[in-house]
């Protein structure tokens, strides 16, 4: 099953590649704008045996870990005391939501007049970005708690921190990997935003150049590094999640009682 | 899992420390970071055939001979760099001349301190033009009433340039519809049909060019003889507290600048080092000049055509501008 998954996923891939190459070639659209397959594969071979190319990656990678980590545990931290503090989740239900959806590229002028364009103002980006979802899945993943497994926990003289561990915590973990996920996803795509913006180094400044520059092949290799990234990253995500919910029903499968 | 939980933590934290922790140093301006008689100051760069003289003037030895190290940063626009030399992340910028007018009359405390690029003065042989495609009926500045022009940013520079470009001609600029468009997508805009004229630089408007399109107006021409497009700048701040740092800057800039104009090829060589223009666009790229003084009239022409333009909150004050 999965190899039959992982043979459609590479002849999808394929059709997609050969329609790439046939459409400039037909003259649909101009080969200048949008190059044929064969001639981005050619500019990012030129790119990976590029030096500097490597650096760009490594500050893209490192912004997007940075921000990542930055932002999960932050947001596991703070969504579960919100959650466990009564009044807390009234107090700031009305703020988050005012916060959550003001998109973090709007925040580009602040970044930069804190930060100027340096990784410290992607990360100001990436952190706003990824933070929120991984707060609200954690939020959501607290409320799933039962109402009775937490009682007969109190009633079994559990202190909070005990509670946490051993009630809060295995059911608000799946939610938390959903969160973080998405955050994952969500970090990449900022930090290179960021820096195509702000022009911090990073494969996203690398990008611009060859914007302004004309060198239309070397952008599209460009972008298509930044698509593996985001796939990679994905698989990566999963995997993880995976692992640490390999107790979990939902990973488990169901088994009969 | 407990332990897990515990390290991420911890990392968290490091991280978010170690983070905040420079932080207290990056509001006030730096005052450049000195040793062994070097000063370090972080220059704000657009990587564009512009800025070449700054780079071979570094290549050149003339920042470093006067104890300068230069450590360039590049934004992806001018946007970037104005805020960035106020809030002092930058000591010195590279910004365009109406840009730097708007700041200066919004009350953004920037002063310039050398020269950035010049026209060529020469219609039809500028760093940028107002192009069309081939075969169009646009023949001149006045035929672009009615049609849209694409220029790279509303209510700036290039707007004042192309408006004059439509005056000159006889025509009546407010009958240009303008849209705003990056240089690097002008020439397949041009050649969809998505506007009937752009107001493109190099190497956007090599490509333009290599396909057949045709320029009808120079507008950096059109606003004066040998016009100032952009300058160096620092904060107002920064020059009081720093003048001999800024004065050094001054004077290797001006070296640099000379030595480029003086040698175009060596110029069009560095470009090859911080852009990724290909080698056959940059053989057909017409360089900017690159006087060592900024030509106040140019300026000043500017200035009132922002102002009739309504680009200003206040008028703004060129002589507290200049350096």
């Amino acid at each position: 099953m999965r190899l039959q998954n992982a043979a459609l996923g590479a002849a999808g891939f394929a059709a997609f590649l050969a329609l790439g190459e046939a459409v400039p070639r037909l003259g649909l659209v101009k080969e200048e704008y949008f190059p044929p397959t064969s001639r981005i594969a050619r500019a990012l071979a030129d790119e990976l045996s590029d030096g500097t190319f490597w650096t760009a990656l490594g500050d893209t990678l490192t912004g997007w870990a940075l921000g990542l980590a930055i932002a999960a545990s932050a947001g596991i931290v703070i969504g579960v005391i919100v959650s466990v503090v009564p009044y807390l989740r009234e107090a700031t239900a009305s703020t988050i939501e005012f916060l959550r959806p003001i998109p973090s590229v709007a925040l580009i002028p602040l970044a930069v007049l804190l930060y100027g364009s340096e990784l410290r103002s992607v990360l100001l980006l990436v952190v706003y970005a990824s933070f929120w979802q991984v707060l609200i899945q954690t939020l959501y993943g607290v409320q799933d708690v039962d109402p009775v497994a937490d009682e007969t926990a109190r009633s079994y003289g559990l202190g909070a921190w005990a509670r946490i561990r051993y009630v809060l915590w295995p059911t608000a973990l799946p939610y938390v990997m959903t969160g973080v996920r998405l955050a994952a996803a969500v970090a990449l795509i900022l930090a290179i935003t960021g820096e195509l913006v702000i022009g911090a180094p990073g494969l996203g400044a690398r990008i611009a150049v060859a914007q302004n520059s004309q060198a239309v092949p070397e952008m599209y290799a460009l972008i298509v590094v930044t698509g593996v990234l985001g796939l990679l990253i994905n698989v990566g995500a999963r995997t993880v999640e995976r692992r640490a919910l390999a107790w979990h029903q939902s990973v488990r499968g169901e088994v009969a009682v | 899992m407990r332990r897990q939980l515990a390290a991420l933590a911890a990392g968290a934290l490091l991280v978010t420390a170690s983070a905040c922790g420079s932080s207290d140093d990056s509001g006030a301006p730096d005052p450049g970071s000195s040793s062994g008689g070097t000063t370090t100051v972080k220059l704000g760069l657009i990587p564009i055939v512009d800025v070449a003289p700054v780079y071979l003037g570094q290549k050149k030895g003339f920042y470093s001979k006067r104890g300068l190290r230069l450590d360039i940063s590049t934004a992806a626009g001018g946007a970037a760099i104005v805020p960035g030399v106020a809030s002092g992340q930058f000591q010195f910028g590279f910004s365009n001349v109406t840009s730097l007018l708007i700041a200066q009359s919004s009350g953004v405390p920037v002063q310039a301190v050398s020269n950035g690029i010049a026209s060529t003065g020469v219609q039809g042989k500028d760093f940028a033009a107002i192009a069309v495609k081939k075969g169009s009926s646009i023949k001149s500045a006045k035929d672009l009433e009615g049609k849209k022009v694409a220029i790279n940013t509303l209510k700036n520079i290039n707007e004042s340039a192309v408006r004059e470009s439509v005056r000159k001609a006889g025509g009546d600029p407010d009958k240009v519809t303008f849209v705003e468009l990056a240089f690097d997508q002008m020439p397949a805009a041009l050649d969809g049909g998505q506007v009937d004229a752009a107001c493109a630089v190099e190497p956007a408007l090599a490509t333009i060019k290599s396909q057949g399109g045709q320029v009808v107006a120079s507008p950096l021409v059109d606003v004066a003889k040998d016009t100032t497009v952009a300058l160096y700048f620092t904060s107002t701040r920064y020059r009081q507290q720093n003048a001999d740092v800024v004065k050094k800057f001054q004077e290797a800039t001006a070296e640099s600048l000379a030595y480029a104009d003086a040698h175009p090829d060596e110029a069009r060589a560095i470009i090859t080092t911080y852009t990724k223009i290909p080698a056959s666009v940059l053989a057909q790229v017409t360089l900017p000049k690159w006087p060592a003084e900024p030509n106040k009239a140019s300026i000043e022409a500017l200035a009132k055509l922002g102002e009739n333009d309504g680009f200003f909150k206040k008028t703004p004050d060129v002589d507290a501008l200049l350096p």
